[in-house]
């Protein structure tokens, strides 16, 4: 559906997109995943013919992307990262004047309107100016605007930025909804939990590069670690710590606040290793965690910093 | 396209700060003018229309052809731009001077006089008239020297006064000194549609807005989205403008001349010149909003200072000393067709006007359309 090669973008001396690859197929909901300045938004700002850019192609729906590329744009709905509506008018107004750009029916037009409300719970503001809702239902009323024409694309820019739990709980429900009903969803986001959340396939970037792509399973097998391992200790000696890092599949440990964090490589029975070695040399020990890896790790161990540095 | 137009219209007049410098402003600072100028103009005095200057006639000498043509010069104003009182005494006429029940003293002799007590546009008007007969009676003299044949020609040229008069629109509705203000105000107000051109510029561009953003990956034709906005905004700010005009004529009881049609065309280009030059601020560089309203101020307000917004003698100070000023200040240019227009017919220099005004307007319409037709940014 999308295909992006060799995408660069050069602000100056600053490369914010260095040579970018990405596919992305029909019916996903596809995550960009990356920290703050790492090129998300400058990847969607051109592949919406918004940014000039330096090189490469940018294809949608088998179709190059250009200004004035209308008939690609007819089945694009963008949900922009800062509130896209008109403070003057209503929240229905708002709808109804995005989607009349889009489709000239007015019956077919305002049937998407009511539609898009129940969609995204707007019923009971409908009449309400933009500066009168809460943030949640700012966003909301965003999301209804980009996506009131039912496009067969949509974009999402960190729809859920400045949201609370409760509004953004349902908006993720939501995009699960509308791909379900057909739309291909592309989602940046710096949440690493909303785009495990969501998300089909996932594409890591940072310095405007992809750094890997694949589902978040893939993703995690990319890595080398398996599992973490946390344990609560008192005192432990930096003979007993050496020991712990010699034993079969770890390769990383920490001991901080007494509190021992062991990375173990992909293997069976780590835990079990690690427990029988702390007895065996009578080492007493209170909490004991085990975690599978998060896509933080994940990113972590790609780009050597966490998600939200 | 009604969908658009719908919209638009609703954005632009809901967007109450906007329309307070573009619509509510200009009224307000007009009825402040009025109610400061109440005493000095005639409007003030309810003298809108017309009304003749009561004077005293004292003859020193009635036998020379001169003091006999000056005082047939003022028989032929009787009645109409003057009111010559019965006095015959010197001494009666300079009490009633005084008193304020005639305004002036024509002393008809070899080398006719006028004697006033105060400085006013009534006694303007009466210096004027002496000294419209001082060079009519010199000019005469002087054809009768060098062109003796056409001396009966320039004769009823010059006794025929009251359709001279007529022709330079002495006898106009607006004698009113006052009304350079109000003119300045309308020129003010034409330019204050830089502020909706601001807001236009702002909505429309990917680089400026989110909103811009949005409406730029829609599958609307940017041109069409473009005309749509510059034809509602234009047409709002005009209505702004003819409201003020209303206002001005219907409320406060200035006279805006009876040209109906070129007035609408005045305010027409002025209305676009200044949604432009708004439009043109709008795409020039990244700054917020607040700053963009700030420079819109500074922008509208300089110009109409330097027209005579608040000081009413400035646009002639200016004419004096830097007249190129007068000429590519736009609401100098505007103001001066208003008075060309409104104070007397001078239809060579109306002209000018509506030229310089025409070739701003296409000018201004030329940059602030480059300005939004981007369609690729560099950055955003």
């Amino acid at each position: 559906m999308i295909h992006i090669e060799n995408l660069v973008k050069r602000y100056g001396s600053l490369v914010a997109l260095d040579h970018l690859n990405l596919d992305i197929r029909e019916g996903e909901i596809f995550g960009l995943l990356g920290p703050n300045g790492s090129g998300k938004t400058t990847a969607i700002n051109c592949l919406l013919a918004l940014l000039k850019y330096d090189k490469g192609t940018i294809t949608i729906f088998g179709k190059e992307m250009h200004p004035d590329s209308y008939d690609i744009k007819k089945d694009i709905g963008v949900v922009m990262q800062n509130v896209a509506v008109f403070d003057q008018m209503t929240v229905w107004e708002n709808i109804d004047f995005f989607c009349g750009l889009y489709i000239k029916d007015k019956k077919k037009r305002l049937e998407l309107v009511e539609e898009a409300i129940a969609f995204t719970g707007l019923e009971d503001y409908r009449k309400m100016r933009p500066k009168k809702l809460s943030g949640g239902l700012l966003r909301r009323l965003n999301i209804a605007c980009g996506i009131v024409h039912k496009p067969k694309l949509i974009i999402m820019d960190e729809p859920t930025v400045a949201v609370d739990p409760q509004s953004r709980n349902r908006i993720l429900e939501g995009i699960i909804e509308l791909n379900r009903q057909g739309s291909t969803i592309i989602y940046t986001s710096h949440y690493m939990e909303e785009v495990e959340q969501i998300c089909t396939r996932i594409a890591i970037i940072d310095h405007g590069q992809v750094l890997a792509t694949g589902t978040t399973e893939e993703l995690k097998k990319m890595i080398k670690t398996g599992e973490t391992i946390t344990i609560e200790a008192i005192a432990l000696d930096e003979m007993t710590l050496s020991g712990l890092r010699a034993l079969p599949h770890v390769f990383g440990l920490t001991y901080e606040n007494q509190v021992l964090k062991i990375k173990c490589s992909d293997a069976r029975h780590n835990l079990v290793r690690i427990l029988n070695y702390l007895q065996e040399h009578d080492v007493s020990f209170g909490r004991v965690f085990s975690e599978l890896p998060t896509l933080n790790d994940v990113f972590l161990e790609i780009t050597g910093k966490e998600l939200r540095d | 396209m009604l969908h658009l137009l719908k919209y638009r219209f609703l954005q632009i007049i809901r967007e109450y700060s906007v329309m307070f410098w573009s619509l509510a402003f200009p009224i307000i600072l007009g009825t402040f003018y009025y109610l400061s100028f109440g005493n000095i103009g005639l409007a003030g005095t309810g003298e809108t229309s017309w009304d003749s200057v009561p004077v005293a006639v004292i003859t020193e000498d009635d036998t020379s052809d001169y003091a006999l043509a000056f005082s047939q010069f003022l028989a032929e104003l009787d009645g109409d731009m003057l009111k010559i009182e019965d006095i015959s005494s010197e001494k009666e006429a300079i009490d009633d001077l005084k008193s304020g029940t005639i305004q002036g003293i024509y002393y008809v002799k070899d080398t006719p006089s006028l004697t006033v007590a105060e400085n006013g546009i009534n006694e303007s008007i009466l210096t004027a008239l002496l000294d419209t007969y001082r060079q009519n009676s010199r000019l005469l003299q002087k054809i009768a020297i060098t062109h003796p044949e056409r001396i009966t020609d320039a004769l009823n040229a010059v006794y025929d006064y009251q359709s001279f008069t007529k022709d330079t629109s002495l006898g106009g509705k607006t004698l009113d000194s006052t009304v350079q203000y109000f003119l300045a105000l309308i020129a003010y107000a034409c330019l204050s549609g830089a502020f909706l051109g601001v807001r236009f510029a702002m909505d429309g561009q990917a680089n400026l807005s989110a909103l811009g953003a949005r409406r730029s990956i829609t599958p609307t034709h940017k041109l069409t989205l473009i005309l749509i906005d510059m034809l509602v905004i234009v047409a709002v700010h005009f209505v702004d403008v003819l409201l003020l005009n209303l206002y001005i004529v219907k409320v406060l009881g200035f006279s805006l001349g009876d040209q109906t049609g070129t007035l609408i065309l005045i305010n027409l280009m002025g209305s676009l010149i200044g949604v432009c030059m708004g439009i043109v601020l709008g795409c020039v560089s990244r700054l917020s909003l607040g700053v963009r309203m700030g420079l819109c101020v500074a922008l509208t307000l300089f110009p109409g200072f330097l027209a005579g917004l608040m000081f009413g003698n400035m646009k002639n100070i200016i004419e004096a000393n830097c007249p190129v000023i007068n000429r590519i200040n736009p609401a100098a240019v505007l103001s001066d067709a208003y008075y060309c227009m409104s104070v007397y017919n001078d239809s060579a220099r109306l002209t000018r006007s509506l030229i310089i005004l025409a070739v701003m307007s296409l000018l201004c319409l030329i940059v602030a359309f480059l300005g939004v037709r981007r369609e690729r940014y560099d950055s955003i």
